[in-house]
């Protein structure tokens, strides 16, 4: 498992798009090449949640959506104490599920 | 295309089904082919509903099963897996069958039974419909993805938490009146928003939802007798047509929409289901919603066109959505208080609309409804299907 995130850019229109898709949303071109998800941004939206998937022994998981610095927006894992929309956040990539003690890795927010 | 009728509608109580899938499947199937009393006319097709039994219950090809158990041999069967909209999935197949002559008569049965796992499971199980590497990763749940939505739309449009309260009120109310719903149990602002006790009563589940915001985990079916025109006439059955289906699809990530509280699935689908019935949101006398979550239904009535955007929460305020109101929304008590068997959910939503088109919805019967709208929210939101009833004077 990769301990980068990446985001692709259309080799046809530059369009920069998360996740991955097989032809481009905007100019239906074919061809990617992967960049790293990394930078800064704003939370748009964020949830506790108490409701949680298997794999997870926390009470809860502070989820949100990040609007990256040029437009493009992730979800993660919201590391903050005090959580606000609109707050400044970066990028990190850490652990974020665990099932069978096999890591994955993928974003958190942590305060810019 | 040929006009389809709803011939027959009949479900199971939901709740926790003490038979195994394909006896609950066949209770809500028999209900409604009683209902539709063919007599001697064949069933031509069987379409069952259903998301999660090869995983959950360890079963698959259920239709298969289905057609066995009530001896509808050589009926064509199939299953339909559409995440939680596999109801009215389902039934725009059976419909699409009878348009294009190639059936007359279809049963259209969506069952789950979901509390054959722990609530642990359960959750996971419906969380695998989101995306694998962009949400799923991190823990996203249903009810995650719907908090991450609330936040944002009611920081948007000024929707408290007490308009989603009125949403629950409203729903476990109706619930009362209805004897298939999963959950009879009146509930009051006190006891779940104001009241010093409302934050053990109705703790959070995905902040700023809270658990009287959810829907509950159920076991349960629905069915419905479809048929053709011929056919309709010639069992004298009362008129109720098929109007209109519309679907849509949208992004797989929430964030990947270009404005996250736009339900444009729900929009677009919608737009489609009206055009085709020559209709409009205003001809509309009721209507059941995919309220999953309280904030869903009061989304998904603005994105429907029932309500301006960012005022819905306002009808909702001043009881236009309550069954004496003049929009009733969720006469059955919708998912949260009648219960949300995914499969079976699309379907029970239009059994519910088939009874109160026809004149049988008992005690909480809208008076002279004569069309009626259903959202079958795949998903969160990427895949929609949306329905028109209309009953036809004879």
């Amino acid at each position: 498992m990769s301990e980068k995130v990446h985001a692709f850019r259309c080799m046809t229109c530059g369009l920069v798009s998360y996740p991955k898709h097989a032809v481009c949303p905007k100019c239906r071109g074919e061809t990617f090449e992967p960049t790293e998800i990394a930078g800064e941004g704003a939370v748009l939206t964020y949830t506790d949640v108490y409701a949680l998937a298997v794999d997870y022994e926390t009470r809860y998981l502070r989820l949100a959506i990040v609007e990256l610095d040029g437009g493009m927006r992730v979800t993660g894992q919201l590391l903050d104490e005090h959580p606000k929309i609109g707050t400044r956040v970066r990028t990190v990539v850490g652990v974020v599920r665990e099932p069978a003690g096999k890591p994955i890795y993928g974003l958190q927010f942590v305060p810019a | 295309m040929r006009p389809v009728y709803v011939i027959g509608a009949g479900m199971t109580r939901f709740g926790r089904s003490e038979w195994p899938l394909v006896d609950l499947a066949a209770a809500a199937s028999l209900a409604a082919l009683h209902h539709a009393d063919l007599g001697k006319i064949p069933v031509n097709a069987v379409v069952v509903a259903n998301m999660g039994a090869g995983r959950i219950n360890r079963q698959t090809a259920i239709a298969s099963a289905l057609v066995d158990r009530l001896s509808l041999w050589p009926a064509a069967a199939e299953a339909v897996e559409n995440g939680p909209a596999s109801g009215a999935s389902a039934v725009k197949v059976g419909y699409q069958a009878i348009a294009s002559g190639m059936a007359d008569v279809v049963l259209v049965t969506g069952v789950e039974m979901m509390r054959a796992v722990d609530g642990l499971e359960a959750t996971d199980f419906v969380a695998s419909l989101s995306h694998p590497e962009a949400e799923y990763i991190y823990g996203v749940t249903l009810p995650s993805l719907a908090g991450l939505f609330a936040r944002l739309f009611m920081e948007r449009y000024g929707v408290e938490r007490r308009h989603l309260a009125l949403v629950a009120i409203k729903n476990h109310d109706n619930a009362m009146k209805n004897p298939y719903a999963h959950i009879h149990q009146p509930v009051t602002m006190e006891g779940i928003l104001t009241s010093p006790e409302a934050v053990v009563n109705n703790p959070p589940v995905a902040e700023p939802l809270h658990m009287f915001d959810c829907c509950p985990v159920s076991d349960g079916a629905a069915a419905l007798v479809l048929a053709s025109q011929d056919i309709a006439a010639k069992l004298g059955a009362p008129r109720v047509l098929v109007a209109g289906i519309g679907q849509a699809t949208d992004t797989h990530a929430v964030h990947e929409r270009q404005d996250p509280t736009d339900l444009k699935a729900v929009r677009l689908a919608s737009a489609a289901a009206f055009d085709r019935a020559g209709l409009k949101p205003s001809d509309i006398d009721v209507a059941e919603l995919h309220d999953a979550f309280t904030i869903l239904e009061i989304a998904e009535s603005e994105a429907a066109g029932f309500f301006k955007v960012g005022q819905a929460h306002k009808a909702v305020e001043r009881g236009e959505t309550k069954l004496t109101g003049k929009l009733p929304i969720n006469p059955s008590g919708g998912l949260k208080a009648k219960g949300h068997p995914v499969g079976a959910t699309g379907v029970a939503q239009l059994v519910e609309l088939a009874w109160q088109l026809r004149g049988e919805a008992g005690e909480r019967q809208i008076a002279k409804a004569k069309t009626a709208y259903a959202c079958n929210f795949g998903g969160f939101g990427n895949n929609v299907v949306a329905t028109v009833l209309r009953k036809e004077e004879r």
